[in-house]
């Protein structure tokens, strides 16, 4: 459903992530592990068109994907950066609304159903996000992600910063929401836990390059492997 | 001193508090709002007035030549955006010398098109007595035409799904695009607005200040101190600093003389700024 193929990008002249394929089908949960610095926050980039494509392309469902971030954004991909980057002077209900209204839904109802996915915001709804905590800030990106009703969603080290009780909440309304809504999720991360939890299978980087590609069983029972590529 | 000759400074300072708040709004928008230091804002003032006035020239009503100057504002401004300020977001000095070039060329073109000197249009007459006081009308008018402008870009930032697309493609360019905003189109749109809220100073104000080609510099300094002072809450603090800096200027320049009001201005401005490095509104928890 959609696949990244042959990717190979970078910043300037230099290049970060080399002729990396990745394919997520519909409904699937793919983890993208690593340790820092191999690439993984640039090919999330990449899939979303704001880094530069020196070679290679995006595809959602067998078709080449706009070149434009907006226009990507629109055909179905949703992005939560990592750091978040919520717009700090705009209230928890504007950047879910901002979100919904970019992509031709209403905002109104968009942000009652982000406020019943997660109930945790509910108090903040009048509050600016900026004066959120990370764990919420993080939250927030993910509602607002989910506003645009991708078909994948992006994720980019979506624990970091954010406290174990907000991680398992997250993790239960991920596999929710894949569920129920037939979302299909790419997620990077460094907690092999938290993938473990919802992954099905992964993509292992290392030094800008997939190193391997394995299942949830395989990499949960090599311990050697995980010692090895992910210094766990 | 008697009691209606208070109550007519009182009035004069508050609409020249509103004269000056009208000639930022659209400088709060874009400097404020933006972050874009346009110093060719002054010269965008002058082209509403003389957009106002020719459109005046050729019969048209008043009432309707300031949409006219709105208009042709707004569509310099959009021209003005896509070519040179959108190749220089987050470059401040490459901005500033850029729209410097620009406000002079804008300047001596409307030396070349309508010369040094040129007609007013004569203000509109009414006046209103207080006492043994007469005060002309039109400027006390611009106190209401100030909070329905203030009032206007509040919603529209706020209220409208325009604003809150605007304010996301400010805040953070690239994130907006990330959620499907067309940021740029959205940054051109909001100078755009900016410039054309410049345009229709020049042009409601054309009774009061008379269109020439350097006007455009007697409002820019003041605008931009008062959006300095105001700091990232943008409009609101706007209209604060303006009713308390020019109120407080026209004030003391009626006791005294004008130049004590400019000094009341710049020493204010100067020790507010001093409290508040980052503006009145810098801890302020709202969006506008």
């Amino acid at each position: 459903m959609f696949r990244i193929v042959n990717a190979t990008g970078g910043y300037g002249k230099t290049v970060i992530i080399r002729d990396v394929s990745i394919a997520v089908d519909r409904a699937e949960i793919v983890a993208l592990l690593g340790r820092n610095g191999v690439g993984k926050s640039t090919l999330m980039r990449f899939a979303m068109a704001l880094t530069p494509a020196f070679s290679g392309h995006v595809e959602i469902d067998g078709h080449n994907a706009p070149e434009a971030p907006a226009r990507r954004a629109k055909a179905g991909v949703g992005y939560v950066p990592q750091g978040r980057y919520v717009f700090p002077r705009m209230t928890v209900t504007e950047n879910i609304a901002v979100a919904a209204e970019a992509n031709g839904h209403s905002g109104r109802p968009a942000v009652e159903a982000a406020l019943r996915d997660f109930p945790m915001l509910r108090p903040k709804a009048d509050d600016l996000a900026g004066g959120l905590s990370g764990g919420q800030q993080q939250v927030l990106a993910l509602a607002r992600a989910l506003a645009t009703r991708p078909k994948i969603l992006l994720l980019d080290e979506p624990t970091e910063g954010v406290q174990p009780s907000i991680i398992d909440e997250m993790a239960g309304i991920l596999k929710r929401i894949n569920r129920e809504r037939g979302v299909a999720i790419l997620v990077a991360e460094q907690d092999l836990d938290f993938c473990l939890s919802i992954a099905t299978r992964a993509y292992v980087m290392e030094k800008g390059s997939v190193r391997l590609e394995t299942d949830r069983e395989s990499l949960r029972t090599n311990k050697e492997l995980q010692q090895q590529l992910l210094g766990v | 001193m008697e009691l209606d000759y208070l109550a007519t400074v009182l009035l004069s300072s508050l609409s020249s508090a509103s004269i000056l708040l009208i000639a930022t709004i659209g400088l709060a928008v874009v400097f404020g709002l933006m972050g874009v230091i346009n110093l060719a804002h002054g010269e965008f003032l002058m082209i509403g007035a003389y957009a106002a006035l020719t459109a005046t020239q050729h019969g048209i009503p008043f009432v309707l030549a300031i949409p006219v100057a709105v208009l042709v504002t707004m569509a310099i401004g959009a021209a003005v955006e896509v070519l040179i300020i959108r190749r220089l977001y987050g470059r401040l000095f490459d901005t500033m010398l850029a729209t410097w070039g620009l406000s002079i060329a804008f300047y001596q073109l409307a030396v070349l098109i309508f010369g040094t000197v040129t007609p007013g249009i004569g203000m509109p007459q009414f006046s209103v007595k207080i006492g043994n006081y007469s005060l002309a009308g039109y400027p006390l008018l611009m106190t209401g035409v100030a909070a329905l402008a203030a009032l206007f870009v509040y919603v529209l930032m706020t209220r409208t799904v325009y604003g809150m697309k605007a304010r996301a493609a400010i805040q953070m360019p690239e994130m907006a695009r990330a959620i499907g905003i067309e940021s740029y189109r959205v940054n051109t749109l909001t100078f755009a607005i900016g410039c054309g809220l410049a345009g229709f100073a020049g042009a409601v104000l054309l009774p009061i200040v008379p269109a020439t080609p350097s006007m455009g510099f007697a409002f820019v300094i003041k605008a931009f101190l008062t959006v300095v002072v105001a700091g990232p809450v943008t409009l609101t603090g706007s209209v604060l600093t303006a009713i308390g800096l020019g109120g407080g200027a026209s004030v003391t320049a009626s006791f005294l003389t004008s130049v004590a009001g400019d000094a009341f201005f710049f020493l204010i401005t100067a020790f507010l700024l001093w409290l508040y490095p980052l503006g009145i509104t810098a801890n302020w928890r709202s969006k506008m």
